[in-house]
């Protein structure tokens, strides 16, 4: 199993409308790529299930170095401050080939 | 009876039948994205054939309703806004939410209107056209700046709240100066970039300046199937209206009115401004009041999701797609078109 390497899988449900600055934060604390699924579903705030593609709600997945996580967490808090609704959790994932999760994106 | 060969015209009938769907809560699904793809035709043949015919436009009754277009898109939800305020229902925030949306226009609210006016015979301008292009934005705009304005009075109330010695309200303070969050100017930027209004707009150029023989071509496209796609565009919106009205309880009686008196504030000005400042005909009146009686549910959700995160996005949608949206297809189109009608005389 010495294969395997501890790393952070965060996770972020939001409006699509979020999406560019999201990954603007992303490049800037370090991530090393991402994901983004198309989501629905349902919450405090309402209904997201707007299949019409006008007004949709995405899943992002991003690993990122337990050292860069702070600083990443730190702005999606500012953000919810503000009143975005972000739902946020954290996974522990192992992983192959870490240096993958280090390099930063170009 | 205007009224009832309204509701019979094919495209309010499958809206209708769309708001059933959800009634029986029959399994009908629209595949995702369908109503943007449809959307995106829609705009671009209106676009292609209003461009055409404006190609022979006076340029300056063009620039005077690209004036009125501004001035409506300004002053509709700054009307909105006073009278959500006074209804005490709803915060600041989701007021200057709510009222950027009147302020904007719903093009598939707009089109049924030229369906409605095709059907009946009735001729009609193409300046609301570029009307409809213009007032996508002013709106958001205006519901950026009196959320701004809510915003610190909001602020303002609480530091006096807290005037006692709360200390952690000035640690929210400065958080908000945060450099990576959307400025105004990049806003702005989104108003007026949005989607629709570049499809629209770049449709009526090239309508506008491509040769004859080349648009000949793009007729089937432009105006054959036309009423078919906004069947089926309104078949599904009539299925998401139908969705949002689960969610009247949530909004109250007195908001739900709001949804219907606003649009008929908009109407009577756009019948006004229609007739007797541009100097329309019956019919073109009739889609100047119907894009001031609109509410957009396309352009300006998103906007104030991002710009007006604090304000209950279930306030804005429900109203004007669930409300206003039917109310204007249903009843407004027929009741503007008798007003222009008894105005003219």
């Amino acid at each position: 199993m010495n294969r395997l390497y501890p790393e952070k899988l965060l996770n972020i449900i939001t409006i699509d409308a979020l999406e560019e600055k999201l990954v603007e934060s992303f490049r800037k604390y370090g991530a090393s790529g991402y994901t983004i699924l198309r989501a629905q579903g349902e919450g405090s705030s309402g209904v997201r299930s707007d299949m019409t593609g006008f007004d949709a709600n995405i899943m992002i997945k991003v690993i990122i170095p337990p050292e860069r996580l702070t600083a990443m967490l730190d702005s999606l808090e500012r953000k919810i401050n503000k009143g975005h609704h972000l739902t946020v959790f954290i996974v522990d994932v192992e992983v192959l080939s870490p240096e993958k999760f280090n390099a930063r994106m170009r | 009876m205007p009224s009832i060969s309204n509701l019979l015209l094919p495209a309010v009938l499958f809206f209708v039948l769309g708001i059933f769907t959800r009634v029986i809560k029959s399994d009908l699904r629209f595949p995702p994205d369908l109503a943007k793809i449809l959307s995106i035709y829609l705009l671009m043949a209106i676009g292609l054939h209003g461009g055409n015919a404006l190609a022979k436009a006076d340029l300056f009754i063009a620039l005077n309703s690209v004036m009125w277009a501004f001035i409506l898109g300004f002053t509709l939800p700054i009307i909105g806004y006073l009278i959500l305020l006074a209804t005490r229902k709803v915060g600041l925030l989701d007021a200057a939410a709510i009222s950027a949306h009147y302020g904007s226009v719903s093009a598939g609210t707009f089109l049924t209107a030229i369906a409605y006016l095709d059907n009946a015979g009735i001729k009609y301008e193409d300046y609301p056209l570029i009307m409809l292009a213009i007032m996508e934005s002013p709106a958001i705009v205006v519901g950026l700046l009196l959320a701004a304005k809510a915003r610190r009075t909001i602020a303002a109330r609480k530091s006096k709240a807290a005037s006692h010695g709360d200390e952690k309200l000035a640690l929210t303070n400065s958080d908000n100066v945060d450099n990576e969050e959307a400025s105004f100017t990049s806003l702005l930027h989104d108003a007026f970039t949005n989607g629709s209004v570049v499809i629209l707009l770049g449709s009526m150029v090239i309508g506008a300046i491509s040769l004859p023989s080349g648009m000949e071509k793009l007729f089937p496209f432009v105006d054959d199937i036309f009423m078919g796609v906004l069947c089926l565009f309104l078949f599904e919106m009539g299925n998401v209206a139908g969705k949002r009205l689960g969610d009247l309880r949530q909004v109250g009686i007195v908001l739900a009115l709001f949804g219907i008196v606003m649009p008929l504030i908009g109407g009577v000005l756009g019948v006004y401004i229609g007739l007797n400042i541009l100097d329309f005909s019956v019919g073109g009146a009739t889609l100047v009041a119907v894009l001031a009686a609109s509410a957009s549910y396309i352009a300006v959700p998103p906007a104030m999701r991002l710009a007006v995160p604090e304000a209950n996005p279930s306030y804005y949608l429900t109203l004007s797609l669930g409300i206003t949206f039917p109310f204007n297809v249903i009843v407004g189109i027929p009741l503007f078109h008798k007003l222009a009608q008894l105005n003219a005389i």
